[in-house]
Parts: C-alpha cells; structure tokens; sequence
C-alpha cells in the first residue's frame, strides 16, 4: 500500500482548518504538529502539500488555508456534477418525502445537509426541484464558517431558496426531520461514528440518508486515476485518493447505524449499478421510522437493500 | 477537404480544452452561460492556432521549390493524421451524446469509463496521430510543419488552463 493510501491516517483537510466544536471559534493550527502527524505515516506526498502552505509565526495563514479550502471545494463540485449527485440524492428524498405525507405528517419538513460544504446538494435542489414549494425546507450546515458563507453567497446569487448556517446540524435550532450528507461519514472512525449516529437519535429525525464513497478492491485506483485527471489541486488529489481508501465498509456502517440509532430501521441503499454486481461509486448509508418502511420501498424498489 | 477536417477536428477540440479547462471553477448551478463563453474561448484559441498554422503552411509552401510535391506531401500526411483523430473524436462524440440519454449512472458511467479516460489520452492520441502522419513524409518540410502544428495544439489545453486559473485566483481572492 502506498503510505497516501493509508486509512489509520487523517485527511489534510480535516487537520488544517480546525473549529471549536461547542464554541465554533477557529482555532489556530500548527504547521509543524500537523506535518509530524503526516511524518509519523510517512507521507511524503501529505508533507509537500502541507509544506506549501504559508505560514504566519508557525501557523498556518487562515486567510492562505481558506483560499484553498475554497479552491478545493469549488473544484469537488464538479465531480458532484460529473456523477449528477443532485438526481441521486432527489430520487431517495422524493420517496422519502413522499412517504412522510403517505403517513400524515403535513407540516414543514426540514432537510439538513450535515457538513454541506459549500452547499451544492442543497444549491441544486433549490434549483431544480419544486421541494420548497412542498413545505421542504432546505439547509446545510457546516462548522467551517467560509464553506459555509460561500455557500450562502452562491445560493444568494442565483436567489436559490435554502439556508446555510454555521454551527452543530444537531443542535435544537438546527435539528431536521431527515438528514443527508455527501462524503462525510468516512471522517469519523470508531468511537466517534457511533456517536455521530447516536445523534440523530432524537423525537424529530424522521429519516437519513448518508452518501460516502463505496469500498472495494479497485475503488483507490478507480479514484486516484479520477483524481489525476480531473483535479488540479494537489490537496484535492490527495484527500480525494485517501477518503476512497477510508470509506467504511456497509457492515460497519450499518453497525455503528443500528447501535446508535434505535427508533429507526437502517441499511444500504443504492449499492450496485442496475441489479448487476458493479458497484456504484457512492452507495448510501440510509435510515428511516419503520412506519416509512413499506412506502419507501414501494417508492425506490430494488435500490434499497435489507432494512433491520 | 483533409485540411479542412484537420481544423474543424482542431476547432472541436479547442472547445471541449475550454469546456475542461473552466471546469470545477465556478461553483454556481446555473452556469450554461459560463460554459458557453469557456467553449468559444476555447474555439478561439484554437483558431489562433490554425491561423498560426495556415500562416505556417504558406510559408513553407513560398519558401519550397517544389510546390506540387510539397503539396501531395502534405495532403497524404494529413490523411494519415485522420485515421488516428477521427476514431478519437467519433469516440467522445459518441460519449457526450450517450449523455443525452436520461439514465444517471450512464451519465455518470461515459464520464468515469470513457471521457477521463480519453481525456488522459488526449496529448498521447495527438502525438501518435502527428508522429503516424509525418512518418513516411518525404519533405522534412512536412515533418517540420506537422510538429509545429503538434506543439501548437497541445500547448492549448495548457494555456487554457493557465487563463483560467488566474481568473479563478482573482475571483477567490476577491472571497478571501
């Protein structure tokens, strides 16, 4: 294995912007202690991204890591759009939504995009789908403060009708009826993964649908060779290489799922491409009230995999 | 006709280099607009080529004793060209159109099985397809031209990309 692929490891990204969680303050960040961290693997590749980035008295310029978190977000976006992410996610919220007004819940339904980033999966369905004319409330939430203010700005731009907030997406202000997310389950491991899970087990969670890259034997070549032709930042090509090779596998995603959340029936949605063996790229880690169950189902067929 | 599918060929490519090139750089929903102007960009710059390439071609031909020849020369060369482009270019014609097709994964299956693909071949296809040319050439003044026209084209993409990479910059920057 190649010590960039190694999955013991943190993404750059995770390390170079730090928040505090309760606080939301940013936190300043040491370039040589996040360079050990990377040493300490031996990833050469890891330490000369790290290395280009300036510093200011030995931490990193805020203003320096920003741009590039903006550069590589922007740049993400495109393989959102690339594997039409926004039709994907619609069709389970559709039948997800759907099923909710089946069983009689007619009031507002808030979708929360848990570390939205820049906000493209909301952005979109803003965009593109009559959701907020249906009672749908859109939002994303992120703890990093100038993904989510780019977010904002973008969706003020094209008068898009969803929000973006700063802050914790499970907190009582923020809570939603059904939470999604795009590539981010793979960034708790462990303890934290339940405990993430644990969190959506509240009265209001209604459902979730979690996107994340699908492991398999070929899924870090299939990325790095992705990554090579159509990223042009180094960050990007690594911490993309690397969340493939991180990618919890679906029984330990369903696990940490069942043992976390126990008002809600879970499993994998989404898995192989047209009932053939090939797997998808993102498969998605769902959950939802059992009385959804059977209208969910009918709704998306043999797309969903066995719910317990 | 060979010279003329030559440059069409060369002004297609010029706009899928501008298409390429402006991706994952401006990240609003609508951005139709945005990508027509990076396509046009991209047939202009490509048409700089050409006329950097006609402009060439003129010269040789001016400066060459043997006109006729140089020009059955060239003609035969440039035919040879074709038989490696035009399958390229009917492949990723073939692909984006297969994007019309409303099926998500099959979207999303030409971009991960075939486009990235091809696009990573793009400068090797461009090289065998001049080399493939030019290699039975018996004028060094058509060997000359067609790695002139070689370099012309894949300093394209290249330059493209440096364009809109500093607008990108400046557009962060004005964020941040």
């Amino acid at each position: 294995m190649f010590p960039s692929w190694n999955p013991s490891q943190p993404e750059i990204s995770d390390l170079i912007v730090q928040y505090d969680a309760k606080s939301l303050a940013r936190l300043s960040v040491s370039k040589a202690e996040i360079l050990r961290v990377f040493e300490g693997f031996s990833n050469k590749k890891a330490v000369r991204v790290i290395e280009k980035i300036p510093t200011l008295d030995g931490l990193f310029d805020a203003n320096a890591v920003d741009r590039l978190m903006l550069t590589v977000h922007w740049e993400m976006q495109r393989l959102a759009e690339e594997f039409y992410h926004g039709n994907r996610v619609l069709r389970i919220l559709r039948a997800t939504i759907d099923s909710l007004r089946v069983k009689g819940f007619s009031g507002p339904i808030r979708i929360v995009d848990v570390g939205c980033g820049i906000g493209y999966t909301i952005r979109w369905l803003a965009a593109y789908t009559n959701l907020p004319a249906e009672k749908i409330e859109l939002t994303g939430v992120d703890l990093n403060a100038t993904l989510v203010n780019e977010a904002d700005r973008l969706a003020r731009a094209e008068s898009l009708p969803c929000s973006f907030f700063h802050g914790d997406a499970f907190s009582s202000d923020l809570a939603g009826q059904i939470y999604i997310s795009t590539g981010v389950i793979h960034h708790f491991r462990g303890d934290d993964l339940a405990a993430f899970f644990r969190r959506h087990d509240s009265e209001g969670t209604q459902a979730f649908i979690h996107f994340d890259f699908q492991p398999w034997a070929l899924a870090p070549f299939g990325s790095w060779f992705f990554h090579v032709i159509r990223m042009r930042t180094a960050l990007a090509r690594h911490d993309g290489v690397l969340s493939a090779a991180r990618a919890h596998t679906a029984q330990t995603l369903v696990s940490a799922a069942r043992a976390g959340v126990l008002n809600l029936v879970t499993g994998i949605y989404g898995a192989k491409i047209w009932n053939t063996p090939a797997p998808r790229v993102f498969h998605a880690l769902v959950g939802f009230r059992p009385n959804l169950v059977k209208y969910v189902k009918a709704g998306l067929g043999g797309l969903l995999g066995e719910l317990q | 006709m060979t010279l003329l599918v030559l440059y069409l060929l060369a002004s297609l490519d010029g706009a899928l280099c501008g298409f390429r090139s402006s991706m994952g750089r401006y990240p609003y929903i609508h951005k139709i607009r945005f990508y027509a102007m990076a396509m046009l960009r991209g047939v202009l710059a490509a048409q700089i080529a050409s006329c950097l390439s006609l402009f060439a071609l003129f010269a040789t031909v001016r400066a060459s004793s043997d006109k006729a020849l140089l020009r059955q020369d060239l003609e035969a060369s440039a035919a040879r060209m074709l038989l490696i482009f035009l399958p390229y270019a009917a492949l990723v014609l073939l692909n984006l159109a297969l994007r019309l097709v409303p099926s998500t994964d099959l979207r999303s299956g030409t971009s991960v099985v075939f486009l990235g693909p091809l696009t990573f071949l793009r400068p090797f296809v461009m090289i065998a397809g001049v080399l493939f040319g030019i290699w039975h050439a018996q004028l060094r003044a058509t060997i000359l031209l067609g790695l002139f026209v070689l370099v012309l084209m894949l300093s394209l993409e290249f330059a493209l990309n440096i364009y809109n990479a500093r607008i990108q910059e400046r557009r962060i920057r004005l964020l941040v």
